[in-house]
C-alpha cells in the first residue's frame, strides 16, 4: 500500500474536474494537483460517446483537452482508480487499489452514474427468475466511453439489427439516433406520455416522435420493460408492463443519471439528490468543494437548488470552484437548464422553463409558431415580461440571443410581439440592451 | 487585443462587409468565381441586421469570457491565450450547435458545406485588418485595441 500526499485532489477527470484543474493552476503555480479517475482514458467528452457509437467521431478525436494539457498544467493523473472511501475529517481518500491520498483541498466532480431500474429476468431454458441483469449479453447502459466501446463491439459481433431503448430522455434519444444511423430498427419505451418530456413541451415532442416513426422507429409511451427474456446468457426479448412481447437482441437502459456519491459514507458532507454546495461551490465541509453533474446548485429560473447536469455548467462550476480553492472568492451566479440535440437531421434547442403554460401560472405569456408538417416549431415562454424559456425545433439560428435575454433578465415587454419570429434579431431588442451588445459598455468609438 | 467595434450610426446597410467576408472565406478568393460557382456554400461570418434606416453589422465579439468556448463539448471552440481570437477547429467540431445555443449575439452559423461544422468570424488572422473593416465604405466598423481581453 502506497500512500501519497497532494495539495489539491480532484475526483473526476471530465468537464468540471479539468476546468477546475486549469483554474487552480492559474492561481497556484507550485501546488501539487492530483486527478483521480475510475476510468482508463486520459480524457474524453462524455456527450460524444453516442457520436462515437454512430461512427461520427473516431476514438482518436474524442478527447476535449489534448494530451499536453496535463503536462502544461503539471497535473498528476491517476487512472483506473476508484475512490472507495472518503475520510473528510482526516482529509484522506482511499482508492480501490488500497492507496491512500491525503489532501489539503478536495474537489468532488465525480459526475453521474446511470440509474438501473429493477427488472425481472426470465431465463427460458432453466425457468429461472432473478433481478440482476448486469451480466446478460445485449443489456447495456450508455454513460461512459467503455460502455460505448463494448456496445459497439457487441453490435458488430452479433450483427444486431434491432434495438430497444428504455427511456425517451436525452441519452435515450441520442442512443436511438446512433442506432438508426447504424441501420438498426429501434423501439423506444418511455414511462411518461411522451418522449423528451423533461426538456420539451407536447408540440416539440410530437415533431420528434413523428420523425422517428417516419424513419421506421417505434415508440411506446406510458409503459416500461417488465421482463427481460434471456436465452443462453443473451437477451432475446422483453415483455412490457402492458403485456406486449417484443423480440430484440439489444436493450439499452437509458432511464436517467444520478449523482455519483457512493464513496461519501459519512454524514458530514450534506447530500440532497446530489452534493449540496453554497454560493461558492463549497460543500458543508471546509476545504471540500464540488462541481458538475454531482451537485445540486442554484437554478436561477425556479430559484430552487437543482441537479442540472449539463456540460456548460460543469465547465463553469469547475472553473469557479477551482478559483475558490486556490485563494479567490468568486460567487457562482447559478445557472439554468439548456440542451441542443439533433435527431434524424432535425436540430433542436431548448432552454429554461418550457411547460409553464400547462400549469396556468399568472404572468405567463407564450408566443409560438407550430408547423409540424415542416418539422418546425418556435416557442418563447415569457413570465413577468422576461423570457424564461425557449424551444426551437427545425430552425435554431441565433438561439443564443434568447439565452442571453434569459440570463440577463431583460424586460422585453416592448418587443414581445416579434419575439418568436424566425427573423428575430438583435436589432429588435430593447434599445439599452441592444446598445450594450452592439457598441459594448464604456467604449467610445 | 485588437477587436472589431461597431459604429451603428454610420452603417448604411450596404452589406459589402458580408460580400467581402464571403469572398475571403471562399475557395477561389475571387469575387466573380466565388459568387458564380461556390454559392450558396460560402457563409458570411458577419451579419447585417436592418430595420428601416437602422442597420449595423455584427460578428463574433471574441468575448473575454466566451460562452461558446464553455459550452463546446468537443474541444473545437477555443480562445487563443496569446491572441485572444476565438476560433472553431473544423477538424474537431461535431456540429452539436451548443455554441449557437449560448452565443448572445447570435453570430455563429451552421455550415454544411464541408461536413457539419460551426462557422464564425476568425478575425481574418492572416490579414492586418479584417476584410469587413477594410472594405466598409463608411467606417461603420473599426478595428483597434481598447485593452479588452
Amino acid at each position: 500500500m502506497k500512500n501519497k500526499t497532494t495539495d489539491y485532489l480532484i475526483i473526476g477527470n471530465s468537464a468540471a474536474g479539468l476546468s477546475a484543474a486549469a483554474s487552480i493552476r492559474k492561481n497556484d503555480k507550485d501546488g501539487t494537483i492530483s486527478i483521480v479517475s475510475s476510468e482508463e482514458y486520459t480524457n474524453y467528452s462524455k456527450p460524444l460517446i453516442t457520436y462515437y457509437l454512430a461512427g461520427k467521431v473516431e476514438l482518436e478525436k474524442i478527447y476535449f483537452k489534448n494530451e499536453s494539457f496535463y503536462k502544461d498544467n503539471n497535473l498528476r493523473l491517476i487512472l483506473s482508480s476508484k475512490v472507495v472511501f472518503l475520510d473528510e475529517k482526516k482529509m484522506v481518500a482511499e482508492l480501490s487499489d488500497g492507496c491512500q491520498i491525503s489532501f489539503k483541498k478536495l474537489l468532488i466532480s465525480s459526475g453521474g452514474k446511470p440509474m438501473t431500474p429493477k427488472i425481472r429476468v426470465v431465463e427460458d431454458q432453466n425457468k429461472k427468475e432473478y433481478v440482476n441483469y448486469s451480466g446478460i449479453g445485449g443489456v447495456f447502459t450508455l454513460t461512459t466511453l467503455e460502455d460505448a466501446i463494448k456496445l459497439k463491439k457487441y453490435i458488430n459481433k452479433n450483427n444486431i439489427k434491432s434495438a430497444i431503448i428504455l427511456g425517451g430522455g436525452l441519452i435515450g434519444l441520442k442512443s436511438a439516433e446512433a442506432m438508426l444511423e447504424l441501420g438498426s430498427q429501434i423501439t423506444i419505451i418511455e414511462l411518461s406520455d411522451r418522449i423528451l418530456a423533461a426538456s420539451f413541451d407536447k408540440n416539440a415532442s410530437e415533431i420528434i416522435e413523428n420523425k422517428i416513426k417516419e424513419n421506421g422507429g417505434n415508440i411506446f409511451t406510458n409503459t416500461t420493460v417488465d421482463e427481460i427474456i434471456v436465452t443462453k446468457g443473451k437477451i432475446t426479448g422483453v415483455t412490457l408492463k402492458n403485456g406486449k412481447k417484443l423480440d430484440t437482441g439489444l436493450l439499452v437502459i437509458a432511464v436517467g443519471v444520478k449523482p455519483n456519491v457512493e464513496f461519501i459514507q459519512n454524514q458530514s458532507i450534506k447530500l440532497s439528490n446530489g452534493i449540496v454546495v453554497d454560493d461558492f461551490l463549497k460543500t458543508s465541509v471546509n476545504n471540500i468543494y464540488a462541481a458538475g453533474d454531482v451537485v445540486v446548485s442554484h437554478d436561477r429560473l425556479s430559484n430552487e437548488q437543482k441537479n442540472i447536469a449539463i456540460w456548460p455548467l460543469a465547465i463553469r462550476q469547475g472553473s469557479i470552484a477551482g478559483m475558490n480553492m486556490s485563494g479567490e472568492k468568486v460567487r457562482y451566479q447559478g445557472g439554468f437548464f439548456m440542451n441542443s440535440v439533433e435527431i434524424l437531421g432535425i436540430p433542436s434547442i431548448s432552454v429554461g422553463l418550457n411547460n409553464l403554460d400547462d400549469k396556468a401560472i399568472e404572468g405567463v405569456k407564450i408566443f409560438s409558431q407550430f408547423n409540424p408538417e415542416k418539422y418546425i416549431y418556435r416557442k418563447v415562454t415569457i413570465k413577468n415580461d422576461k423570457v424564461v424559456g425557449i424551444i426551437l425545433v427545425g430552425g435554431i439560428e441565433r438561439a443564443g440571443i434568447y439565452s442571453g435575454l434569459i440570463s440577463n433578465e431583460i424586460d422585453i415587454s416592448g418587443v414581445s410581439a416579434n419575439i418568436a419570429r424566425e427573423d428575430f434579431g438583435i436589432i429588435q431588442l430593447p434599445a439599452d440592451y441592444r446598445k450594450h451588445l452592439v457598441v459594448g459598455e464604456g467604449i467610445e468609438v | 487585443m485588437k477587436k472589431i467595434y461597431i459604429k451603428e450610426e454610420f452603417c448604411i446597410g450596404c452589406r459589402l462587409c458580408e460580400i467581402y467576408c464571403q469572398v475571403k472565406h471562399s475557395k477561389s478568393k475571387k469575387i466573380i468565381k466565388a459568387f458564380k460557382k461556390e454559392q450558396p456554400d460560402i457563409i458570411s461570418r458577419v451579419l447585417v441586421e436592418e430595420i428601416g434606416y437602422n442597420s449595423f453589422a455584427i460578428q463574433c465579439r471574441h468575448c473575454a469570457d466566451a460562452p461558446c468556448v464553455e459550452a463546446c463539448i468537443s474541444g473545437a471552440m477555443l480562445k487563443n491565450d496569446k491572441t485572444g481570437v476565438v476560433t472553431c477547429s473544423e477538424d474537431k467540431c461535431v456540429g452539436c450547435w451548443s455554441c449557437i445555443m449560448v452565443c448572445p449575439y447570435g453570430v455563429i452559423k451552421r455550415d454544411y458545406s464541408a461536413g457539419k461544422v460551426a462557422s464564425k468570424c476568425d478575425l481574418c488572422v492572416d490579414e492586418d485588418i479584417p476584410v469587413c473593416v477594410r472594405n466598409c465604405p463608411n467606417e461603420a466598423l473599426k478595428f483597434f485595441d481598447t485593452g479588452e481581453k
